[in-house]
């Protein structure tokens, strides 16, 4: 074992005009060569700064106060800025999060990756164009010599962070730091990607740090790991050993905030509070004031990192293998045998693509959402589930009315809303409420929390201004803020804390139906956790009825009775949640399934081969016959000609259209007599 | 690119049909209208009655817009009784030395200001960066023919070595073999605009400069230089282009000033003069020719944009 | 309940430090906008307040004191026809201010309300209304105010109203691209989707949220509107005398450079000088703490 970096006692601070942060504070590693270090933590944690100060890039202000970083025999924090130059993009490669703004936008990629070698080696520029081309055809761009010269906004999402990684790679570096390389990538993607970097490796032979918030990409991409807290490692040991039996309340806790462990009749562990401010980081252990099992000598004293091989640094461990107090139990929202509350009938809307010339003629459509019917019955959570561009936030869109379908109907509570003026429907909107992903740009910026409760009940003429101003307080008590907040602005509060506002103005009207359209995919997943076992405990009672969309299917599985998975503007299953997330007959949803990296390597490695493949096809010319076929691995030619229709898989109302399903439907007849009449 | 080229030659073709809108509603907002335009001020009631019959005036408002907007597309702009000469003549004589003056300036602008901003924005918050933005400040405040006549003051009173009077000369070669004559009003044209410009560049650079794509470049092992040239400079001098094209009216307005503080012959004394006798032809056409001018402009400042963006270029 | 009530070190703030406070101790943090605020100041105290202190003949010419250098009955001099340089400047002062900040009122306001309007209905109406703009845009402002100078004899009223005309473009375009922007933002569509009309979302949703530009730009406008009315009195059509404002005294100074009655020249250009850098510094620094703002948010 070859250690190419260590890192020793790492201490990195940010000046800023209100004060020095310290974002990383005594951090040491090292990392072997073919090995590969995973860091993880929640955003804020200083992961990416100890990435960052490796390659010593850190943001203006940034500094390296203390410790060394050792690239095999040489010292980088010592390394003058020259050095550091022949050193980054040769030695040590980094990849970014944001496929893409990382790549410049007036340059081919050709040229960019060129550039790298150009930097570091005495060649010519015919000479550096076919290593580029090389590198490029290595890190899987299809016709890599063809597409040197394109630019770089005519490059999907997966296919641009290949050219960020090929530039990264071009020179053979021995270290390749990975800052949450997948995070902007849809699940499909985001496992190519990182199946990618961990071929490279085995290749190349190169080290690997692996920074994420997403334990899940920790547990199938690293041989080691790093849990990261306000600055400081918590816990380190070899990958299996860490997930087989964590030893740090962290650690532990992030495992059970994780909706893919809970069964979905228990509360999810949501870690209170907000991690300490890095500026003034508390005396003793970080974690202590959102610790479970925090002591006085926790507040007090510091613990150090101890151990040799599974290292962690807290007073009061959890026992090997002592199991952890099961969640508590939620009640069930008891809906199965509810009567329809929104009844979606084949939805279609196409958004008109115009030519760009001088009369705008319109030369196609994009098709949004093609024919998707569905029921969601009271007091259901009905989960939409798909990637980015499948249709689903149409979708949500089209069902609190803030768009107009091209045609298909949409019924609530009896009353068809699709086609009615906005003034017919002002007097039904209170009965629906969308709830936005965004916590920052849901809530206007110049409002205080107080009006902006307010203001649906102003708008619905709901009770005097007094009756309006004990509702706001009451709102505010249910999502758990305190009363204080009235008087303040959005910019005050954190992500989570935002999105509790935006489900207290989502509520305000006492709403029957909540949309809410991937309301935790910006959170952390322990605040996320929270924002989820309130979604529920405000359904139980307020007896809500819940459209939840979202890009990741285990959080779904969680919240949601019913669960429709999307594809490309399609339906293409629908069903009880656990028999289409345990059983699903749709290959679209097996590799879905597949895709999502799962917090335990024993699986994550099982698995590893599975998934979908490709990239999604245009929905401006959508695939003939079934819409996944270029992707799926059991298409037949049937599939190019004939659409396939929605058939039973059970008498519970599990349907999907596939030719090739991965088990025969039930006969037409048998669902027919005893299937429920919703779907 | 070509659905971008094709609105955006449609836009500007509604853009000049409107320019000439507005100059007919200004021909008819003088007292008396065109025929006092045409005659001037000492013509009696009768002369203006048959002027009016004789040019169709008389007829309904979308005829005469119509006749008006035919005579200017075969270049009939209308006649100086003044100079005695048809105002295409004369506008003829006078566009190129404008053309000449704007475009020194411009060029010295940008030759000073690009270089500028990135300066500052390299070496953003210090001394250099403190100092231009306060010359910049002052140059931007200082009427255009204040700073003219401090130049002047400086240059040809205090130590003579500039003339204070540009070339007077009919023909352009001679005013381009004269440049020290020219030193002074491309100058003062000029440093409105560098203050204008060097602010922008150094906001644009420092706008860049904080992008993902740079922080890539810099993990590739890229120098600050190479950072510079090859990757923050194009990027930030695509929005100079539109900036360009949006600044033309002001540049236009400025050189009417610089022309009359140097007695510069060209259009923008010209319109001055005709201002002070009140020779309305030569205002009109003067106005619809620059409007013009500055429409074509700008649609070659997005041409150019498009040219150097490649989202553009290959959308 | 089990929500927790997290994060209640970020709740502790006062709640004083919000609005026209903030913005105001934002803006006093800033030496570059104290700088221009107390220049600001400096002036309007010198031009309204001063001639209660100090008498001086406005009216009356009186050849016999022309064009006096500076001394203790006069300390900035006479011009050419006798008029006391400091006291003219006083008066001067006042005319260029009111016609500079009324122009940029006008116009901000009526820019503001085109440049709503297209922004937020959008489509059709919205390109036929700022092709307008464009075509106003490409008259050189110069050209069309001499015109209409020359068209009728400028009053300070008149003045300001031709100012404004050219001046609105700007606030429209500006205002058309922050209510475009805006109206698709996500808290827009939430007061819609709570069945508010289109009334509330630009009123309580859009202005609010656009008014920091205007501001901005409003003092660039008086700016520029002083560097208008100068323009104009050097290209003669200013208001005429007795009346005077800065322009016209610096522009008349200038005819007598080579006189070098050099206190004919200076006073008045720096006084425009040292106030159009005022109004800059104030926007830039009003601009910084609306940014600031927004970068929190």
């Amino acid at each position: 074992m070859t250690p190419v970096v260590t890192v020793v006692d790492l201490h990195t601070d940010i000046a800023l005009s209100k004060g020095t942060v310290r974002p990383v504070s005594g951090v040491s590693f090292t990392v072997n060569k073919g090995e590969s270090l995973g860091i993880v933590g929640e955003s804020g944690c200083g992961k990416t700064m100890t990435a960052l100060s490796i390659m010593r890039l850190l943001p203006p202000g940034g500094r390296i106060v203390g410790g060394s970083i050792a690239l095999a025999d040489v010292d980088l924090v010592a390394m003058d800025e020259a050095g550091m130059r022949r050193i980054r993009g040769d030695r040590v490669g980094m990849i970014f999060q944001d496929p893409m703004t990382s790549l410049n936008p007036c340059m081919t990629i050709g040229d960019q990756v060129s550039e790298t070698v150009l930097l570091h080696r005495e060649v010519t520029r015919e000479h550096a164009r076919e290593r580029a081309a090389e590198v490029l055809d290595l890190v899987g761009l299809p016709h890599a010599k063809e597409r040197m010269n394109s630019y770089p906004h005519l490059l999907s999402g997966g296919m641009r962070q290949r050219v960020v990684i090929a530039m990264a790679l071009a020179c053979d570096p021995e270290l390749l730091i990975a800052d949450e390389p997948t995070t902007a990538l849809d699940a499909t993607i985001q496992k190519q990607i990182l199946e990618l970097i961990d071929d490279l490796r085995t290749r190349l032979d190169m080290a690997v740090i692996l920074v994420t918030h997403d334990l899940g990409v920790i547990a199938g991409h690293t041989d080691r790991v790093a849990v990261m807290y306000a600055g400081k490692i918590m816990e380190t040991s070899p990958t299996p050993e860490l997930f087989a039996n964590p030893r740090h309340p962290y650690t532990e806790a992030l495992f059970r905030a994780r909706p893919e462990n809970a069964g979905s009749d228990r509360k999810l562990y949501a870690i209170p509070g907000l991690p300490p401010d890095l500026s003034d980081p508390p005396r003793g252990c970080r974690f202590a004031a959102r610790c479970a099992y925090a002591t006085e000598e926790c507040r007090a004293q510091e613990p150090e990192l101890t151990g040799d091989n599974h290292a962690f640094a807290c007073f009061h461990p959890l026992g090997i293998n002592q199991q952890a107090a099961p969640n508590p139990p939620t009640p069930l929202a008891t809906a199965q045998a509810a009567a329809p509350l929104l009844e979606v009938r084949n939805l279609v809307r196409e958004f008109p693509v115009t030519s760009n010339g001088v009369l705008q003629r319109k030369i196609g459509a994009i098709s949004a959402v093609a024919d998707v019917s569905f029921t969601v019955g009271a007091e259901e959570t009905f989960g939409l589930v798909g990637e980015s561009g499948c249709g689903k936030s149409t979708i949500s869109r089209l069902l609190v009315a803030a768009d107009t379908p091209t045609s298909g109907s949409i019924t609530f509570d009896g009353i068809e809303i699709t086609g009615k003026s906005n003034r017919e429907l002002r007097k039904y909107r209170g009965d629906f409420q969308l709830m936005f992903q965004d916590p920052y740009a849901s809530l206007d910026p110049r409002m205080r929390v107080g009006s902006i409760l307010r203001e649906p009940l102003v708008i619905q003429h709901r009770g005097s201004a007094v009756d309006q101003e004990n509702a706001v307080v009451r709102l505010l008590d249910e999502v758990g803020l305190p009363r204080t907040a009235l008087r303040q602005y959005p910019h005050e509060f954190s992500g989570g804390q935002r999105q509790r506002i935006g489900l207290a103005r989502a509520l305000a009207l006492r709403p029957k139906l909540i949309v809410a359209d991937e309301p935790v995919s910006a959170l952390d997943v322990s605040v996320q956790a929270q924002i989820l076992n309130l979604m529920r405990d405000l359904q139980r009672e307020h007896r809500l009825t819940y459209v939840f969309i979202s890009h990741d299917l285990s959080v779904v599985r969680y919240v949601a009775t019913t669960i429709g998975v999307m594809y490309l503007g399609k339906l293409v299953e629908i069903g009880p949640a656990e028999q289409v997330y345990t059983a699903p007959v749709h290959p679209y949803t097996r590799g879905l399934i597949d895709t999502i990296p799962l917090a335990d390597p024993q699986r994550e490695r099982r698995k590893s081969k599975a998934g979908v493949r490709g990239e999604l096809p245009s929905a401006m010319n959508p695939p003939s016959g079934c819409r996944f076929r270029t992707r799926c691995p059991r298409a037949s030619d049937k599939c190019a000609v004939e659409e396939p229709l929605m058939l039973p898989f059970s008498v519970q109302g599990h349907r999907a259209a596939c030719h090739h399903p991965l088990r025969s439907p039930i006969p037409l007849s048998t669902s027919a007599h005893t299937a429920p009449p919703r779907p | 690119m070509t659905g971008f080229i094709t609105r955006r030659l449609l836009q500007s073709l509604i853009v000049v049909l409107l320019v000439t809108v507005i100059v007919f509603i200004l021909l008819h907002l003088l007292p008396g209208g065109p025929a006092r335009a045409q005659l001037g001020p000492r013509a009696t009631p009768t002369a203006i009655a048959s002027f009016n019959h004789q040019m169709g005036y008389d007829r309904p408002v979308p005829v005469q817009y119509w006749n008006w907007l035919t005579q200017l597309a075969t270049g009939n702009l209308g006649f100086s009784t003044q100079f005695n000469q048809s105002v295409i003549s004369l506008i003829a004589e006078r566009l190129p030395k404008t053309l000449v003056l704007t475009i020194l300036s411009i060029i010295l602008a940008l030759a000073v200001a690009i270089p500028l901003g990135i300066l500052q924005a390299v070496r953003r918050n210090n001394l250099a960066d403190y100092v231009i933005t306060f010359w910049a400040f002052v140059f931007y405040a200082t009427p255009s023919f204040f700073l003219g006549v401090v130049l002047i003051v400086v240059f040809s009173v205090y130590l003579p070595i500039l003339p204070a009077e540009a070339p007077q000369s009919a023909s352009i070669q001679v005013i381009l073999s004269q440049p020290g004559g020219l030193i002074l009003p491309v100058a003062t044209l000029a440093l409105l605009t560098i203050a204008q410009f060097s602010r922008y560049m150094r906001s644009s650079v420092i706008e860049n400069l904080a992008e993902d794509y740079v922080r890539t470049a810099r993990a590739k092992g890229a120098g600050e230089r190479t950072v510079l040239i090859h990757h923050v400079l194009r990027n930030s001098l695509i929005p100079i282009a539109t900036l360009l094209g949006l600044s033309l009216p002001t540049i236009f307005s400025g050189a009417l000033i610089t022309e009359a503080v140097f007695n510069f012959p060209g259009m923008g004394q010209l319109f001055w003069t005709a201002a002070q006798t009140q020779d309305y032809p030569i205002m009109l056409g003067i106005t619809v020719l620059i409007g013009v001018v500055t429409v074509i402009g700008s649609l070659l400042a997005d041409l150019a944009y498009a040219v150097l963006d490649p989202r553009v270029r290959f959308a | 309940m089990t929500a927790i009530p997290a994060g209640d070190a970020t709740l502790q703030h006062s709640p004083k430090t919000h609005g026209f406070t903030r913005t105001m101790s934002a803006v006093l943090t800033n030496k570059l906008a104290v700088v221009g605020l107390g220049i600001i100041v400096a002036f309007i105290l010198f031009c309204y307040a001063g001639p209660l202190i100090y008498h001086t003949d406005q009216i009356h010419i009186e050849l016999s004191r022309a064009a006096l250098p500076p001394s203790a009955a006069h300390p900035l001099g006479t011009n050419e026809v006798g008029y006391d340089q400091l006291g003219r400047l006083m008066v001067g002062g006042q005319t260029s201010l009111e016609v500079g900040i009324a122009a940029a009122l006008l116009a901000t306001v009526f820019g503001t309300v085109w440049g709503a309007i297209a922004g937020y209905t959008g489509s059709f109406i919205d390109s036929a209304m700022m092709r307008v703009v464009d075509a106003l845009l490409a008259v050189p402002a110069l050209f069309l105010l001499l015109f209409l100078a020359s068209i009728a004899r400028p009053t300070a009223w008149l003045l300001i109203l031709v100012i404004a005309l050219v001046s609105w473009l700007g606030p429209a375009r500006l205002v058309r691209g922050a209510a475009l922007s805006l109206r698709t933002r996500d808290f827009v569509t939430s007061a819609r989707l709570m069945g508010g009309g289109p009334w509330r979302a630009v009123f309580r949703h859009i202005a609010p949220n656009a008014i920091g530009i205007v501001v901005v730009n409003a003092t660039f406008q008086v700016a520029d509107a002083i560097l208008v009315l100068a323009a104009l009195s050097f290209l003669g059509l200013g208001i005429p005398p007795p009346a005077a404002n800065w322009g016209d005294m610096l522009s008349s100074g200038i005819s007598y450079t080579y006189a070098g009655y050099w206190w004919l020249i200076y006073p008045p250009g720096l006084a425009i000088v040292c106030v159009v850098i005022a109004f800059n510094f104030l926007g830039d620094a009003l601009r910084d703490s609306f940014d600031v703002r927004l970068q929190k948010r």
